[in-house]
């Protein structure tokens, strides 16, 4: 029982811990500027949505937001088309290679960014794609598929083969049983792999800054160059990061269950 | 009848049997050829362009003088006191919030353990961090630890706990306050892969060892632990990974600085490559790291296949 008390009272504390952070920036959004800047800072405030107002009239939102919904979805699509079907075969077939393309596709998603950046920047640049958020979604997806490869493979080989027997009579069915049978079965893990697609598209500004220009931006590229911007308070950033980081927020608690599950089970 | 219509069904089946494993092979092959030609494309293609620049002298910003110079940026990097430094940095930072986050994660998943309302809840809430943009964490920590107007900062250097210009201004706190932001952003996932491997746990075996009579702590050591190895070296891999390339938080809060004090490989490479477009030398700096990336990568792999052999008996 004291036990019990004491453990609970530790998970309050680390949940203040790791959310009290977050609570601050979204919280200066709220403050009028005056309180931003006070010396010493205090808590107390009234609060304005002045901080929003400003960070729309600065930033044409609508356009940012477009930009990272365009990358985040068009990523995680591809990445889908790609990823699912690859994950099946490799789980599904016997050959020896299938094993070292799985442990490939995990190696590539290790791969640090830079790396791949810079040939990646040169070659978009080569062939005339720099400065289009499609560039950014063709190098998400490189890391995306590895991963959504991989984790569909751990998925499909939990799936029992007895499952898709029945329906593998003839070469046309091949398909049909994948797509029928296989695929309604482990749909978890694809909502799963969608949402890390859609996480690190999402969150990534490092492809995003060098690949894209003004107008073809996303929010998180925004937000780092209204960082070194003199005549943006922390409330605008605030109000702006609301916009990057909300959406994000509340998709994953609300898909909660997937989130687990895929990370305990794709990694695994 | 019975005998011939067994043996006609044979008959019928194996001509169409060979056919269709060779039929399977084909359709399996279809479904993973897109994939594997993408990621070879557009993944494997460019780092095999990156093994080649790394032998140029080549620098965007001045095209003509792009020459073949063998090893010469591999070399000249060993004499680097920059890079030496950078290598130091990134050591140091992935050592330290690897180990804490590993120590207080498992702290936090033997808390979550039990299955109940309040620690579902905790474990919902607990996972806010690793959901956030990375950049935004940069963010968040920057403005609380400001030493001017931060909430945290201007206190902590009122008091004299830490130093006036601040904790990120400070080169012998800098680095120690990025693996504290580590700490924060990533602890949560140590915590639930290690509370993952907790609930997969054989349930009878802990239940005898408290029948036995077994105190909490010698089941913990030669029950729990043993058991729990895979699912720590599998924390411990990809945080080893992911600290190793650490790059948006430190880019976003101090750049590298003050001095070189949080240079890290990732930041150091980006510096040379997009923005003195020095792209010989950052592709050196960055095949170094790919290639530590990888030993870390398949040593771990190697142990947590050896570890698994050694829990499942197979």
């Amino acid at each position: 029982m004291v036990f019990d008390t004491a453990r609970r009272g530790f998970l309050l504390l680390t949940l203040a811990f790791f959310l009290l952070p977050f609570l601050w920036l979204a919280m200066t959004a709220y403050k009028p500027s005056n309180a931003i800047f006070s010396i010493p800072p205090h808590l107390f405030f009234t609060p304005t949505l002045d901080q929003f107002r400003n960070a729309l009239r600065i930033f044409d939102v609508g356009s940012l937001v477009i930009s990272s919904l365009l990358i985040a979805g068009g990523s995680m699509l591809l990445s889908l088309i790609l990823g699912v079907p690859a994950g099946y075969a490799l789980a599904r077939s016997t050959h020896p290679a299938a094993m070292g393309v799985a442990y490939f596709f995990m190696t590539i998603r290790m791969v640090p960014a830079v790396a791949a950046l810079i040939p990646f920047y040169l070659l978009m640049r080569d062939i005339g794609l720099i400065g289009s958020w499609f560039s950014v979604v063709l190098i998400n997806c490189v890391l995306n598929t590895a991963f959504v490869s991989w984790m569909m493979f751990s998925y499909f080989r939990g799936l029992p083969k007895e499952l898709e027997e029945a329906a593998l009579t003839d070469g046309c069915r091949q398909f049909g049983a994948f797509w029928k049978v296989s695929l309604p079965a482990v749909r978890s893990g694809i909502i799963a792999s969608a949402l890390f697609c859609v996480l690190f598209s999402w969150n990534d500004f490092l492809f995003a800054m060098f690949l894209t220009r003004l107008d073809s931006k996303p929010i998180s590229v925004a937000l780092l160059s209204a960082y070194g911007t003199k005549d943006i308070t922390w409330g605008t950033l605030g109000a702006l990061a609301h916009f990057s980081t909300v959406p994000i927020v509340l998709i994953v608690l609300v898909l909660n269950r997937y989130f687990v599950q895929g990370l305990t089970k794709g990694i695994n | 009848m019975n005998l011939t219509s067994s043996v006609d069904s044979k008959a019928a089946t194996r001509l169409p049997s060979v056919s269709f494993a060779m039929r399977r092979k084909f359709f399996l092959f279809a479904m993973a050829l897109p994939a594997v030609a993408y990621v070879i494309a557009l993944g494997v293609f460019p780092l095999v362009k990156g093994i080649w620049y790394s032998l140029y002298e080549y620098n965007l910003l001045k095209p003509a003088r792009t020459h073949f110079v063998g090893i010469d940026n591999y070399v000249n990097l060993l004499a680097d006191a920059d890079f030496r430094g950078a290598i130091a940095n990134t050591v140091i930072f992935t050592v330290f919030s690897v180990a804490i986050e590993l120590v207080f994660g498992f702290v936090i998943a033997l808390a979550l353990w039990r299955d109940d309302r309040f620690n579902r809840a905790c474990l919902t809430l607990i996972l806010v961090p690793v959901t956030i943009t990375p950049l935004v964490v940069g963010l968040i920590f920057k403005g609380l630890l400001l030493a001017d107007y931060g909430m945290v900062g201007y206190y902590l250097a009122q008091w004299g706990i830490t130093d006036p210009r601040g904790l990120f201004a400070t080169p012998s706190t800098a680095l120690a306050t990025l693996i504290f932001i580590d700490i924060w952003e990533w602890t949560p996932l140590v915590a639930l892969i290690l509370l993952a491997g907790l609930k997969a746990l054989p349930g009878d075996l802990l239940e005898a060892a408290a029948v036995d009579g077994a105190t909490a702590w010698r089941t913990f050591r030669s029950i729990t632990l043993p058991l729990m190895l895979p699912a720590v070296m599998l924390a411990l891999t990809l945080r080893t990974i992911d600290a190793f390339r650490v790059f948006d938080s430190v880019f976003v809060t101090t750049g590298g600085g003050p001095g070189n004090s949080t240079n890290t490989l990732m930041v150091y490479a980006v510096k040379e490559g997009l923005s003195f477009f020095n792209i010989g030398k950052a592709s050196a700096i960055s095949n170094i790291a790919l290639l530590c990336v990888a030993i870390i990568a398949a040593c771990f792999i190697l142990m947590i296949r050896h570890f698994d052999k050694k829990a499942n008996g197979r």
